[in-house]
Formats: C-alpha cells, sequence, structure tokens
C-alpha cells in the first residue's frame, strides 16, 4: 500500500514537472523565466539530497556543502569562459585577466578548455578535496559540533580564497558573460528548457540511486553510525571508511549540482559559497524533512520557491520570515514539512489502525 | 640623554653661522609697528621691503599672516586667526606674531577667539604683498599648521639659496611642535651632511640623524653611503643603515606582537561566553556574534542620548556604556533562553540551526532599525596612543581593550571559583542530573550562565565599537573565529579560551605579516585541523571517562 502511494507521488511530480511544464513552455503558456528557474530549483535539490545523505542518515553536518558546489559551478563555468575566449580569438585569455594584467592562461585553466576535463575535473576536485580533508577530521574523530565548525571555517577560509583576485577566478565578481556550451547558445528558450529538463532528469536518478544506497547494507550501516557511532565500530565496522565515503559522495552530488547550476544562471560567484549558503543548504532539509530523501526534495524547492516569491513582494521580510522558519522548525517540527503533512495525513485517515513502522528513530542526537 | 646632547650640539652647530640674529630683533619689533600703522604712505612699503631683506625668521609668523590677509591689531600688538572652532561658527581662535608666536590669552591665561568682524583688520595692498616673493619659500616655516611647517621644511632642500641653512635653524628654534621639530632636524641634518667636507664632521652629522631618527632617515644615509666622496663617513653611513634596518625590523615584530595580542583579547572576550555556555548547556549559539552587535548599538545608542538628546557632549557615555551595553544584551539573552534556547539543551546541532535562524531576524532587526552603516565617536582620552620609543605607538584603544579583557577575565574566574553561583555552574557543567539531585536549580543556573554569556558578548560589541564601525552584520566577522578557539581551547574552560585566543590572535597577526590576510586565515584552518589530530578535544580536556560519549 505504501509502494503504491510512492508511485502515484513520483507519477504526478514526474507528470506535472517533465510532461505539463515543458509543453505548457513550448506552447507558450508558461515562461522560459518560469522554467530556468525551476530547472535552478532542481540543482538545489540536488544538493539537498546530498545533505540528508550525509546529515539525515549519517548524523555528520557538514557546513561546507555549498562549497562543493561552487567547485562544481566554477568548473563549468572556467570551461565555458576559456572556451569562449579561445573561440573569439586573440589570445585565448578571459577578458576578466587581461583587466587584471594577466596575458597568458594560467596553467590549471588550460585543462578546462577541454568540455570533458572539465567536468571529469569538476567531479574530481571536489571528491579528492573531500576526501583530504575528512580523512584528517574523521580520523582524528572530530564529530558532532565540532566537525560543523571546522567544516564552517573551511568554508569562510575558501570564500575568502575565492574572493581575492589572484587566485584567477574573478575575485567578487566571479565568472560571468557566459555564451555558449558545447556550441549551444545559452541564452535561447530551448537550450534553457534542455539544461531544465537534464537537471530533471539528473535530479530522478540522483534520488534513486540515492534511495538504493540508503535501502542497502552501506545505508544501514548510515544509519547505525548515526544512531551511534561508537557501537558500530565496537561491531568492527571501520566508521572512518564508512564517513569518508558518504562525505565524499554528498560533496559529488553538490558539485553535479554545481555543474548544472552555472550555466542556467549564467553567472558563479563567491557569494554562492559564503558561509550562510551552507548553513541554508542545510536548512532546506531541515525544514523538509531530514532523514527523507523527500522531505530533502521537498524542502529545498519549496523554500526556494518561498524565496522568490517573498523577495519579489516583500524585499525586506525574506531573512524575518527565514529566519522564524528555522527557530520554528527546529523547535516544533522535527521532522519539518513532510512530517508536518504526514501529521495531517494521518489525523484524515484516523480509522485506519497507523500501520506503518516507525523506519527512522527519533534519536537522531550527535 | 645622550642623543638629546647630540641633537642640541648640531643645532648649535649651524647657529654659529647665523649669530646675528638676536641683535636684528628690536628693529624687527619697529617695522613691524611701521607695518601696522605707518607713519607715512611709503612707510608702510619700505617696512616691509626691510623685512624682507632681513629674512629673520622671528619675522615669518608676521610676514606669513601678511601674505594671508589675516592680519589684526589687537591691544595694539598684531595678531592672526587660526582655524575655525567647529563648522561654520564664525569664531576664530587668535594667535600672537611677535615677538613670540603663541595663541592670545586673557589675563587668566585662556585662548582667546573671537567673531571675524569683531577684530579691526590691516587692509596690506597687493603690490606690498607681491613684495614678499623672495620670502615666501620660508613663510610657510612659520605657519600654525605643523603638517604645513613639515612641507615648508622639505621644501627646503629644493631650493638652491644659500642661506637656507641658517634660516631653517632659526625656524627650528622657534619649532614646538615635536614632530615637526624631528622632520625640520633631518633635513637640516641632511643639509649639513651633504655639504660637510671632512670625516668627523660629516659622522658627527651622521649621528646626528641617527639619534634624530625622523621619518626618512634610512634613506637618506643609503643616499649617501651610495653617493658620497668620503670613504670613512661612506662606511659609516652603511654600517648606521643596517643597524637601523634590524631596529626597525624589531620594532615591526613588537608592533606585531602587540596587534595579536589585542585581536586575541577582542577573541577571547567574544569566546569566553560562547565557552561557557556551551560547557555548561551544550549550546552552540551562532547568535553570539549577534549579542555583540546588540552591545555596540546599545553604545551607540548610549552616545546618541547622552549628546543628542541630553546635550552632555563629553566622554562620560563611554563608561556609562558599559554596563548598560552588558545588560541589554544579557537581557537579550535571557529572553532567547526562554523562547528558544531552554527548548534544546543538549542538543547542540539543533540549537546551532535554531540560533542561525534567530541570528538572521537580529541582523536583518538592526538593520531596518539602524540602516547599513553607524559609527561611535571613540571618547577623546582614547583617542592617540603611548610612544613607547620613536617609531613605536601604541594605540591607547587597543590599550583599553586589552585592559579590559584582563579585569573581564578576572571577574570571570572570580565568579566561576569563588562564588556561590560558580560552583553550582561548574556543578552543574560537570553532572547536569546529579547536581540536580543534590538541590541545584538547573533550569535557573542555565539561565544566569546564558544571561552571563550574552553580557560578555555585548561587553565585546562595547570595545568594538572602539576600533570600528557598528555595523548589522559586524557579528558574522568574528563568530566562525570565535568559535575555533573554544574548539581548540577546549569545551568550557575559561584556561582554554584565553590560551587559544591568544594564540589565535596572534599566530593570525604573525601569519599575516608573512603573507596576505587571506592566506593566513587558510593556514590557521590548516593549523588548527593538525593540531586537533594530536589533541581532538582541546588544549584542556576533560579528564576521565566521562569524557567520552
Amino acid at each position: 500500500m505504501e509502494k503504491t502511494k510512492d508511485y502515484r507521488l513520483y507519477l504526478a511530480f514526474v507528470v506535472f514537472f517533465l510532461i505539463l511544464l515543458p509543453v505548457g513552455n513550448l506552447l507558450g503558456f508558461v515562461s522560459t523565466n518560469t522554467i530556468s528557474l525551476w530547472g535552478r530549483y532542481f540543482c538545489f535539490a540536488i544538493v539537498a539530497l546530498g545533505v540528508d545523505l550525509i546529515w539525515g542518515y549519517t548524523g555528520i553536518l557538514s557546513m561546507c556543502q555549498a562549497f562543493f558546489f561552487c567547485l562544481g559551478g566554477y568548473a563549468v563555468a572556467m570551461h565555458i569562459v576559456s572556451a569562449g575566449a579561445a573561440a573569439s580569438g586573440g589570445s585565448g585569455v578571459p577578458d576578466f585577466m587581461t583587466w587584471n594584467q594577466v596575458d597568458t592562461l594560467p596553467f590549471f585553466w588550460v585543462p578546462f578548455q577541454s568540455f570533458g576535463l572539465a567536468i571529469l575535473l569538476g567531479l574530481l576536485i571536489p571528491a579528492a578535496f573531500a576526501f583530504v580533508f575528512g580523512y584528517f577530521i574523521f580520523r582524528s574523530r572530530i564529530k558532532g559540533v565540532y566537525m560543523a565548525i571546522i567544516t564552517q571555517a573551511l568554508a569562510l577560509a575558501m570564500w575568502l580564497l575565492f574572493l581575492r583576485n589572484e587566485t584567477m577566478l574573478g575575485g567578487t565578481n566571479g565568472l560571468t558573460d557566459f555564451k555558449n556550451l558545447l556550441g549551444l547558445s545559452l541564452s535561447s528558450g530551448n537550450v534553457k528548457l534542455g539544461m531544465y529538463v537534464l537537471s530533471l532528469l539528473v535530479l530522478c536518478g540522483a534520488y534513486f540511486l540515492s534511495k538504493k544506497l540508503v535501502g542497502s547494507k552501506f545505508g544501514k550501516v548510515l544509519q547505525a553510525i548515526r544512531d551511534s557511532e561508537s557501537r558500530t565500530s565496537y561491531t568492527a565496522y571501520r566508521v572512518l571508511d564508512y564517513k569518508l565515503a558518504i562525505f565524499m559522495i554528498s560533496a559529488l552530488l553538490a558539485a553535479l549540482a554545481g555543474m548544472l547550476y552555472a550555466p542556467q544562471t549564467g553567472i558563479i560567484t563567491p557569494g554562492r559559497m559564503d558561509v550562510k549558503a551552507s548553513v541554508e543548504m542545510v536548512m532546506w532539509v531541515a525544514l523538509g524533512g531530514r532523514g527523507k530523501l523527500k522531505g530533502a526534495i521537498l524542502g529545498a524547492l519549496t523554500v526556494n520557491f518561498l524565496y522568490s516569491i517573498c523577495t519579489s513582494l516583500f524585499p525586506d521580510s525574506w531573512l524575518f520570515i527565514l529566519g522564524f522558519l528555522f527557530v520554528i522548525t527546529v523547535l516544533y517540527f522535527d521532522k519539518g514539512f513532510l512530517g508536518a503533512l504526514e501529521m495531517l495525513g494521518a489525523k484524515f485517515r484516523k480509522n485506519k489502525p497507523a500501520a506503518r513502522p516507525v523506519a527512522e528513530t527519533e534519536t537522531l542526537q550527535s | 640623554m645622550n642623543y638629546t646632547i647630540k641633537v642640541w650640539a648640531g643645532i648649535a652647530l649651524c647657529l654659529l653661522m647665523g649669530k646675528n640674529a638676536a641683535a636684528q630683533s628690536d628693529s624687527i619689533g619697529i617695522l613691524i609697528s611701521q607695518v601696522l600703522d605707518p607713519p607715512h604712505d611709503s612707510a608702510r612699503s619700505m617696512a616691509l621691503h626691510k623685512l624682507v631683506a632681513l629674512r629673520d625668521a622671528s619675522s615669518f609668523p608676521f610676514l606669513g599672516a601678511v601674505n594671508d590677509k589675516k592680519i589684526y591689531v589687537r591691544e595694539g600688538k598684531p595678531v592672526t586667526t587660526g582655524e575655525e572652532t567647529g563648522e561654520d561658527s564664525g569664531i576664530f581662535p587668535l594667535y600672537n606674531l611677535y615677538p613670540e608666536n603663541t595663541p592670545v590669552t586673557d589675563a587668566s591665561g585662556k585662548p582667546v577667539a573671537a567673531e571675524a568682524g569683531s577684530l579691526q583688520k590691516v587692509d596690506i595692498s597687493r603690490t606690498d604683498r607681491l613684495s614678499l616673493g623672495p620670502v615666501l619659500a620660508y613663510l610657510n616655516l612659520a605657519n600654525p599648521d605643523p603638517k604645513k611647517r613639515i612641507i615648508a621644511y622639505g621644501q627646503l632642500l629644493t631650493t638652491s639659496d644659500s642661506s637656507k641653512m641658517n634660516i631653517l635653524a632659526e625656524a627650528l628654534q622657534l619649532e614646538k611642535d615635536k614632530d615637526a621639530l624631528t622632520a625640520g632636524k633631518e633635513i637640516l641634518f641632511q643639509m649639513k651632511l651633504n655639504a660637510s667636507l671632512s670625516e668627523t664632521e660629516a659622522q658627527a652629522y651622521i649621528d646626528s640623524l641617527d639619534s634624530n631618527w625622523g621619518e626618512n632617515v634610512t634613506n637618506i644615509l643609503q643616499d649617501y653611503a651610495a653617493s658620497a666622496k668620503l670613504p670613512a663617513a661612506k662606511a659609516y653611513a652603511a654600517g648606521k643603515v643596517t643597524a637601523l634596518e634590524t631596529l626597525q625590523s624589531r620594532i615591526e615584530k613588537a608592533q606585531n606582537l602587540f596587534s595579536g595580542i589585542s585581536l586575541g583579547s577582542i577573541l577571547i572576550l567574544i569566546a569566553l561566553g560562547l565557552a561557557i555556555v556551551y560547557g555548561l548547556a551544550g549550546i552552540i549559539n551562532m547568535a553570539h556574534g549577534e549579542f555583540m552587535m546588540i552591545g555596540a548599538y546599545a553604545t551607540f545608542c548610549m552616545q546618541s542620548l547622552f549628546i543628542d538628546t541630553l546635550g552632555i557632549n563629553s566622554d562620560m557615555f563611554f563608561f556609562v556604556s558599559l554596563p548598560v551595553s552588558f545588560l541589554i544584551a544579557g537581557v537579550f539573552g535571557l529572553i532567547l533562553e526562554k523562547l528558544v534556547i531552554r527548548h534544546l539543551y543538549s542538543r547542540p546541532l539543533e540549537s546551532l540551526l535554531a540560533t542561525w535562524g534567530v541570528s538572521l531576524i537580529l541582523v536583518q532587526l538592526a538593520r531596518s532599525i539602524f540602516g547599513d552603516l553607524t559609527a561611535v565617536k571613540a571618547p577623546s582620552f582614547l583617542a592617540g596612543g603611548w610612544q613607547v620609543m620613536p617609531h613605536l605607538i601604541l594605540p591607547f584603544n587597543r590599550l583599553f581593550i586589552i585592559g579590559l579583557t584582563i579585569v573581564v577575565v578576572s571577574l570571570t574566574y572570580l565568579m566561576l571559583y569563588r562564588s556561590r553561583l560558580g560552583i553550582r555552574i561548574r556543578a552543574v557543567t560537570q553532572n547536569r542530573s546529579m547536581s540536580s539531585c543534590l538541590g541545584v536549580e538547573t533550569r535557573k543556573v542555565d539561565a544566569i550562565t546564558f544571561f552571563l554569556g550574552s553580557g560578555l558578548a555585548g561587553l565585546a560589541g562595547c570595545a568594538m565599537t572602539l576600533i570600528g564601525n557598528v555595523v548589522p552584520d559586524m557579528g558574522q566577522t568574528y563568530i566562525v573565529d570565535s568559535f575555533l578557539v573554544v574548539v581548540t581551547g577546549g569545551v568550557g574552560k575559561i584556561a582554554g579560551a584565553i590560551v587559544s585566543g591568544l594564540g589565535i590572535g596572534f599566530l593570525t597577526k604573525v601569519l599575516e605579516s608573512f603573507y596576505e590576510a587571506v592566506y593566513g586565515k587558510v593556514l590557521i584552518l590548516a593549523l588548527i585541523i593538525i593540531f586537533l589530530q594530536f589533541k581532538p578535544r582541546g588544549l584542556f580536556p576533560d579528564k576521565g571517562r566521562i569524557a567520552e560519549d
């Protein structure tokens, strides 16, 4: 019974987003702007899946997901910018570097001229970063709050580093002025629709893979670590390996999302990776419903949708609304929107006995 | 003492060549009175011409005022006006011009100020003023503004007048401002050095330059060592340059040490409250930085209240602000504790997220009330600095912050280790349920601790107004750093917060002096992660089995 309900939900989701919206766009009912906006929300939902895997299922609060997101975004942006500069003739050096009196392409920009290498590096660099950083952190058994603070400090330091002009990544202004990706003009409506569909498909793929992962033995061990790390290690599981693996997976998901995000917005700046951005990513999951993959997606989509509405209706009060949502959710709706919806649903179907056992235990504390 | 003697020896040497200066001073007085009140038409021009020809330093203030058309007569004496007191007040302080260039004082010794219209002005024709041409370069030597005088001394180097050394020496005799005197002497010695023909003379001037220790002494000596014709003096100058450079790098190190300590003490002030609260209740308070912001705005409000509303234009407001900012931030903390925090005890991750929400609300609140940028005027007694030695100045505001930190840390220590409240706080920190069993009202202890912790942050905010602007997100600049202090120090340990606060502040400044600030920050993070490899629970971990969860 539970399964059929899930399938109905997936069906509704797919019909609405994969068929109704694109067809509406092609027929002219839905503006390209809306399509591109939702395309970006799907990218955020992919990040949220990663956050949910590491925080909701493993209990590690990582506050540097936005950094991984930006690593992916910058990789694609660097490809678009350097390929664009090479295509327009001249020395092949992007404009912003010429303004800073740099006339040869820095060595680390060279591989990004090829699309394949750019994608590869956009995934490899975050994974390698997560591996090295995670290895040292998990090895010294930094966990809980300490982990949150250290990753936050990492996000802060990297943000400051990207803000500099000497790092050759565009400084405060970031990378912008994207024109073509693989010969397709990024400003055309059809390409935007294509990016939207691609983001949606990647989101669906990531969701089903994550679901498989969570249901597998690997996923069970992750939840065991969340519920009691020391007991898991006493039963001869190498906790370090599992934590490292999930940290890398969530970094990869974030980088993937960043790759899809950058061409759709047309700009990537260090502002996307400051401390606030990472905490917001965690909040999407907390608001949507931690420890449930559907909740993560729901949270990312609703919060960003709300953000778009609120900033145009009452621009000054968005932070108030977000702040209150944070506080109220943490205090009263431990399971987020999804939990609240399920509670409502249970009330409607009072006559039926609550057959479903609670899959996720309530001991999410660290 | 030795170097002052050398400096004055240099001056005396210069004066030997201008010994006729004193004899002329009486005739200058007569000439000035002729300019002010000429007996016949051509007398004024003649007197001015004579004054210009005499080229006596004591007449320069008078001639400068003539050139600036700011010459007045008060009680038969020539006076001039200084910078307007306050904007558009129309009131100017008065200065005597001859025989001494000093502020005009009344019978009780207070400086006199007057409206420009109430003074009897002496009009001097344009032709007469043009006759000052030959001495124009020297007139600024007597300018009331010390900065202009320093520039005028520098300009003498480029003029090609043979008498400039004597004039400079005379002008320096009248110089009262310390910085201007040093700069002027430097120029004088430089000219003397370049003109000296014998080895001993040159070495004497190199010594004088060295002990005078002006702004450009290294450059001057370097140039001399590169271009001079006297071999011994050349080598001597080169030796002095090396010695000066070592000294300068030592001073730089001392300055770095000092700014490291002062940054560290700010971090300690912020981290202290954070460490106590986290140790006691397992709360990660992301809004802690915002309590600092509240303290800063409380100071700003006290300033507005005192100066704009009550009209008390004194530095008193700052002393009142210290307790007020503590109280206001503390009360905000208490409200937060009652509304939010008490539901989250020993759920650090949840508390981190909820308080982050609170911090968003508080920042936005401050922004909509106060706007984006406000500044607190630092009290005047904290302006300036303590000059330990030339070129090493410790600013008073930073010293004040260090002092405040010492006082606050000592008080916190006494509170925690020498009072009934302290023993309760420590008991709850160690074992909450056991203390509850023994009759400690843990909820009350929690509330009081939170009040104290937030108050400390408010105090830090009040101190921060001394060194920076008050902006809504000022707290977020320091919050990550102060969390790092707590992590490195060990949870809930005062000693840990102090040692790691000082350490991180100091390291940051030292690394910043080697690399750029940003790379310094990245390095600090790397160092902390490496440090935690060896001491995962910080500098001062809890001992015993209970420490493992």
